[in-house]
């Protein structure tokens, strides 16, 4: 394709806007970019794990698509009744070819077969939708919430996003060290001269580690390289970050008990998402992949007045579950909060979230133990006017979440036909090419 | 094994890096290897017009990414055997077998190089592809010999942990009357609930306000920072981990608070240093205040018992100079090395030092240089680059000095080398395989120098510390009598992993016929508190009502294990498990080496500890244990689950898992499900927590099983139940071998090659010889030319040491 696409022309006038206005990339060119209509400026993914029931989305007796005005949601999801409007739930997506059963894994969002220890085949659509947006100081960010022992003792976990072929991306989930690494540079007087101090050492280590790979054997430099990277990007984002300290401090959410002395693991879920939503209003970055329960089997709420943890909630059915009920009402206050706060921050003729859309489901399908033949999402917002909201859809064609991806990438204004997934496996997967119809305006 | 030549150039394709130098390598194609091979074996059932099973072969083309899942399907079902079907006679010899996969694990690698590589034949989990046969038949023709790629190793998160905890704390010396008790050097416990940690200053504290809870909450620690994969089987290969960013930083933050630590000692304010805990006196404005669970709660012991080190000297008082700048880096680059830093490493630190203490001051500054020092590239991978040495005619440098020293210590032990192994390798001792032997006997024979990367083999090999990490369904955990109590059902099984620990080791010490004693013995070591439930028969389970207390109103009576039903092992041997320092949580390290029912449990398959580590959630995991004793006792595998497959079984509550498992018996799933079904449904004699039954929703326990096509014919067939299918197993030569192969690829961190037949050979004769020494296992894999010898890039010349 010789058509200069939207990431091609952005990047060029970022390329000039940086020149003219310093060394590094403001946040608020991403802001300047939305003058353009039609394509999402900023995307959020959601997935919950152990499965996303349909029954505890969509109002029993509902088999046929239709308008969502009228019709009363479901008690798991009745926190998203005001915004109904934006809302666009679909069911009948499949994702069989993932191996969902416990969960896909990066094969959530990648929209191939994953499981447990099985390295990303491909990027996963988080990342490169991140890559066609316009460009960010941190291009996507991912948060991941989970028991408060593990997001302790695993502050970072790589499960469901990838930037390429065995190239996990992290998500963090000690919102102490995401705080310092975001906001750190926003201190003054001896605490800044720390910061600044303590890159100049990142610098330096990076430099070392460098040299130190030289000399390596083919297959180990490889494997080392990704520790020198993880050092590069560390002191690329503290530079980056420097840059725009004055601007950050616009967002920078209030550093509280909740952050140093959890009393539940939602203390830190709650401030993950605080992070997550500053990084977004703030525009360092447009993509934030948040995985409640990280992708795995685990999770817990107590802070929800959820005893039981870990492996046992997935084992139970959802609908009519009181526990399923608080857990999901718990999510949909996270996105009704999350479409809140980017309502109140202006963006060309209207807001924020006039120019997002979120993306909601889970990392395995519908549930636990499950084959992946009906996997649903909501779409939250209509991301620059591309998607249809306020509609729930029941598929009537055969398609796999790969093509709710590539109606993501349409949206975004970089068409693909299909999404990680070759003509082969579309041949038994797919009845269509191309992004979903239903879906789009 | 007709040509020897074949088998010659076989090995040049084993491995790049390990391509023999004047080999006659012929080359094999698509077309004059593979192709052919396909016609001639496979083309009956899968081509275009037959098609069996949807698979057609026809069309398949060189290696590509388009065809790679294909390719790499057709790899294993040849690799393993299971194609042609072996009702079919016109089967390859099992060298042609190895050829094919030789090329297209060869070739996929090439195929997907840009594609995120190619590395599931490397993978431990794929080890068994390699025939057991090849490797343990007759060896004909020439051998390129056994050598390990050049490479550098991330040292396992435990080593790391330990490292990091000897700057920290002083842990106690071995006490050779309680051999089992926790000491310096072995592995961090986890406590009851399954957390790994080490402590600021644990060794220290004296006192606290309030519970032990909030003693637990008031003092500081960290976990293990570097991870490894959360699964079955040998986690720990040279080419599995590097470190990431996200790892970098939390190491760059801990390395801080630990030399703040290593500096001044335990945060706190002068009056919580006291000699007499009793006799603390806090100021005025803590009147009142509830200060339970904060740092201001503890009370330390003044006399500073952290290991004082040079860091300590830096900054003691003010005017820090550059003798001990220097003293500071020499001492924490070895203690996080385990090597004295050259002088142009010493140089790069101390300058790192003086300038970051020109930009925030001595305190500060020092603290940042010094940090820097954590995230060497030797403080998290052992190195094995054989940077300088004489190349042999085979491009193999033996490793020397320290490189040789580390990977020696390394194979037993997670503290640096002792000042005995120190010394060799500065006196010039550390290059021959003499020196090796030596060294390795020395380190066998002294219990004091503790051996966890040792028992961490049994971990890995038997799988049996996951029971803690299986988390149960309330329910089902109720219905198996497992109580309602979840966290004190979850308490037990990560103790029952400490007694199967210490059975090894105990096991490990009499040296004698270690893995059959594994698989038979009718010892366990055994909680006489908490252990009684666990080793009880089901049927015979009471459920008495507490009784009224005779004297408090409001108090009740707990039944006796007794009253209980549960099954009393007999006293024993009074023996220690090792718990962590943390006292809560920490858990109870008294244990008795007693005996179990020989009718019902023998060896440690049939210890609670394996049992539930192959459980899930609801039931046992028959499926898991068959295909454990598939791939570890037998060397078999099974090819990974074909993406056409929904392996569920069906969810039909009041039904026994064998029923449940008749889907497995249709033809399509029984191809594979032969390897592993009927070797774990023996072992259906115990519930999924560990329980002995003989019934099962009221009818007799079907515990029959059977051997099938194991590789060794004296074993195959019919076993009534799991002590019966241990029994055979136990007296397999096989079984040991493959016990052989295993431990070939823990301690080289790689699977074994074809190259490395005679090293395998030789180990499992130096097992059997010596009746059975672990010891002596070991000591013959780490003295083998795959232990020692690194393979260079071809017609590299001598290079001298600095």
């Amino acid at each position: 394709m010789t058509m200069i696409n939207r990431r091609t022309l952005l990047r060029g006038m970022a390329a000039s806007a940086g020149a003219a206005i310093g060394s590094s990339l403001l946040p608020e060119f991403a802001r300047a970019a939305t003058v353009t209509r039609g394509a999402p400026k900023r995307v959020i993914f959601f997935l919950q794990n152990q499965g996303f029931d349909p029954a505890t989305a969509i109002p029993a007796g509902l088999a046929e698509s239709c308008s969502l005005s009228g019709v009363t949601l479901p008690e798991p999801v009745n926190p998203l009744e005001p915004i109904k409007d934006m809302l666009h739930i679909v069911n009948g997506l499949h994702g069989q070819h993932t191996s969902p059963s416990h969960s896909a894994y990066f094969g959530a969002l990648g929209g191939y077969r994953g499981g447990i220890g099985i390295p990303a085949r491909g990027a996963t659509i988080d990342h490169v939708i991140s890559e066609e947006l316009p460009d960010t100081i941190l291009p996507h960010l991912c948060i991941g919430m989970d028991s408060l022992e593990n997001m302790q003792s695993r502050p970072t976990l790589a499960t469901l996003s990838a930037t390429g072929p065995g190239q996990p991306m992290f998500m963090h989930s000690n919102p102490n060290d995401l705080y310092e690494l975001l906001f750190g540079g926003l201190s003054t007087g001896d605490v800044k001269r720390r910061y600044e101090a303590r890159s100049k050492v990142y610098n330096k280590i990076e430099k070392l580690a460098g040299v130190a790979g030289r000399g390596l054997p083919e297959g180990d430099r490889e494997r080392y390289g990704s520790y020198v990277d993880g050092f590069r990007d560390i002191n690329g984002l503290r530079d980056r970050l420097a840059g725009v300290t004055d601007h950050l401090k616009n967002f920078a959410p209030a550093y509280d008990e909740g952050y140093t002395n959890p009393e539940f693991e939602t203390d830190w879920h709650d401030r993950l998402l605080d992070i997550g939503l500053a990084s977004l209003k703030s525009g360092i970055t447009n993509t934030l992949t948040i995985g409640s329960g990280r992708g795995e089997i685990f999770g817990a709420w107590k802070g929800l007045g959820v005893v039981e943890q870990g492996h046992n909630l997935g084992h139970m059915p959802q609908p009519e579950n009181d526990i399923w009920i608080k857990i999901r009402q718990y999510n949909c206050r996270m996105l009704v909060k999350m479409v809140r706060e980017l309502e109140s921050m202006p963006e060309g003729a209207g807001s924020m979230m006039d120019n997002t859309v979120i993306v909601y489901t889970s990392n395995n399908a519908d549930k636990q133990h499950t084959s992946g033949t009906n996997w649903p999402f909501i779409l939250i917002g209509n991301g620059g006017s591309p998607f249809k909201t306020g509609q729930f859809t029941q598929m009537e064609d055969k398609r796999p979440i790969n093509a709710m991806y590539s109606t993501l990438l349409h949206a975004a204004g970089a068409p693909q036909d299909r999404f990680n997934m070759d003509e082969k496996t579309a041949a038994t997967h797919d009845t269509k090419v191309g992004p979903i119809e239903e879906l789009l305006a | 094994m007709s040509k020897p030549t074949a088998i010659f150039s076989a090995i040049g394709l084993i491995a790049g890096s390990l391509a023999t130098a004047g080999a006659e390598e012929p080359i094999r194609s698509f077309k004059s290897f593979a192709e052919p091979f396909l016609v001639e074996y496979c083309f009956d059932c899968h081509d275009a017009s037959t098609e069996k099973g949807g698979v057609s072969l026809e069309e398949l083309t060189d290696i590509s990414p388009d065809n790679a899942v294909l390719w790499k399907s057709v790899w294993e079902q040849v690799a393993l055997g299971e194609m042609p079907p072996r009702d079919k006679k016109n089967q390859p010899e099992k060298m042609d077998r190895f050829w094919l996969s030789q090329w297209i694990t060869g070739g996929l690698e090439q195929a997907l190089a840009d594609e995120g590589g190619f590395y599931t034949h490397l993978h431990p989990s794929k080890a068994n592809h390699l025939d057991h046969d090849l490797l343990f038949g007759e060896i004909e023709g020439e051998f390129k010999p056994a050598s390990t790629p050049a490479r550098i190793w991330r040292i396992h998160p435990q080593e790391h942990l330990v490292r990091l905890n000897e700057l920290i704390d002083k842990e106690p010396e071995y006490d050779p009357e309680n051999p089992g008790l926790r000491a310096r050097g072995d592995f961090i416990p986890w406590n009851t609930l399954g957390e790994v940690r080490v402590y600021f200053g644990l060794d220290r504290i004296t006192g606290w306000v309030g519970g032990s809870a909030a003693y637990t909450a008031a003092i500081t620690g960290f976990p293990p920072i570097l991870t490894t994969a959360n699964d079955h089987g040998l986690r720990n290969y040279a080419m599995q981990y590097s470190v990431n960013g996200a790892e970098a930083t939390q190491i760059s933050q801990n390395a801080e608070d630990i030399l703040v630590f290593m500096a001044h000692g335990p945060k706190g304010e002068p009056y919580q240093f006291v000699d007499d805990p009793k006799k603390v006196k806090r100021p005025a404005e803590y009147d009142g205040l509830d200060i339970r669970g904060t740092i201001q709660s503890l009370v330390y012991s003044p006399d500073p018992e952290r290991p004082l080190t040079p860091v300590y000297e830096l900054l003691k008082e003010p005017g820090v100079t550059d003798e001990r700048i220097q003293a500071a880096v020499d001492f924490l680059f070895e203690a996080l090395t385990f090597r004295p830093p050259t002088k142009k490493e010493a140089k790069t630190y101390v300058r790192m030092v003086q300038e970051a203490i020109a930009d925030l001051g001595e305190e500060e500054g020092a603290i940042l240089g010094l940090s820097s020092i954590f995230l060497d590239r030797e403080a998290l991978f052992r190195t094995e680059l054989v940077e300088y040495g004489t190349p042999d005619e085979h491009d193999r440098v033996m490793l020397q000095d320290w490189e040789l020293a580390l990977a020696v210590n390394g194979a037993f032990s997670y503290l640096p080398p002792n000042s005995e192994l120190r010394q060799a390798v500065l006196d010039g001792r550390m290059k021959t395989r003499e020196d090796v032997e030596r060294e390795v006997a020395r380190i066998i024979e002294d219990p004091s120098i503790r051996k966890p990367r040792v028992l961490q083999f049994f971990r890995e090999y038997f799988d049996y510390d996951r029971a803690g990490r299986i988390c149960k369904d309330t329910a089902a955990l109720k219905n198996a009598a497992g109580g309602n109590d979840t966290r004190r059902y979850t308490e037990a099984m990560y103790a029952a992993t400490q007694s199967t620990d210490r059975l090894i080791e105990l096991i490990l010490e009499e040296d004698r016929d270690v893995l059959s004693e594994l698989l038979t013995t009718d010892r366990v070591v055994y909680d006489r508190r908490n252990d009684t439930l666990y080793y009880s028969t089901h049927e015979n389970l009471k459920n008495p009502k507490p009784k009224p207390h005779p004297d408090k109103r409001n108090k009740k009576i707990e039944p006796t294990p007794e009253e209980k039903g549960h099954t009393i092992l007999p006293d024993g041997e009074r023996v220690k498990v090792r718990v962590p320092a943390l006292r809560y949580y920490s858990g109870n390290s008294d244990r008795v080496l007693t005996t179990a029912p020989k009718a019902e449990r023998m060896g440690i398959l049939t210890h609670p500890a394996w049992l539930v580590s192959h459980t899930d959630a609801m039931d046992n995991h028959a499926i898991h244990r068959g295909k454990w004793v598939r791939e570890r006792l037998l060397g078999g595998a099974v090819p990974d689950v074909p993406i056409t497959v929904d392996a569920q079984l069906p969810d039909e509550p009041g039904t026994t898992l064998r029923h449940r498992m008749r889907v497995t018996a249709e033809e399509y799933c029984w191809s594979c499900h032969d390897k592993m079904d009927p070797l774990g449904l023996p072992f259906e004699m115990y519930n999924h927590i560990g329980l002995y039954r003989t019934t099962e929703y009221g009818e007799p326990v079907d515990t029959s099983g059977e051997i099938i096509d194991s590789g060794d014919p004296s074993i195959d067939g019919p076993v009534t139940d799991a002590l019966d299918l241990i029994r055979k197993l136990a007296e397999s030569e096989r079984v040991e071998q493959v016990f052989v192969r295993h431990a070939f690829r823990y301690w080289m961190g790689r699977n074994e090659t074809l190259n490395d037949a005679l090293i395998l050979q030789e180990a499992w004769r130096a097992y059997r010889d010596s009746g059975g020494s672990m010891n002596a296992l070991i000591t013959s894999l780490v003295t083998s030319d795959a232990f020692l010898y690194r393979q260079v890039k071809p017609k590299r010349k001598d290079i001298a040491s600095e």
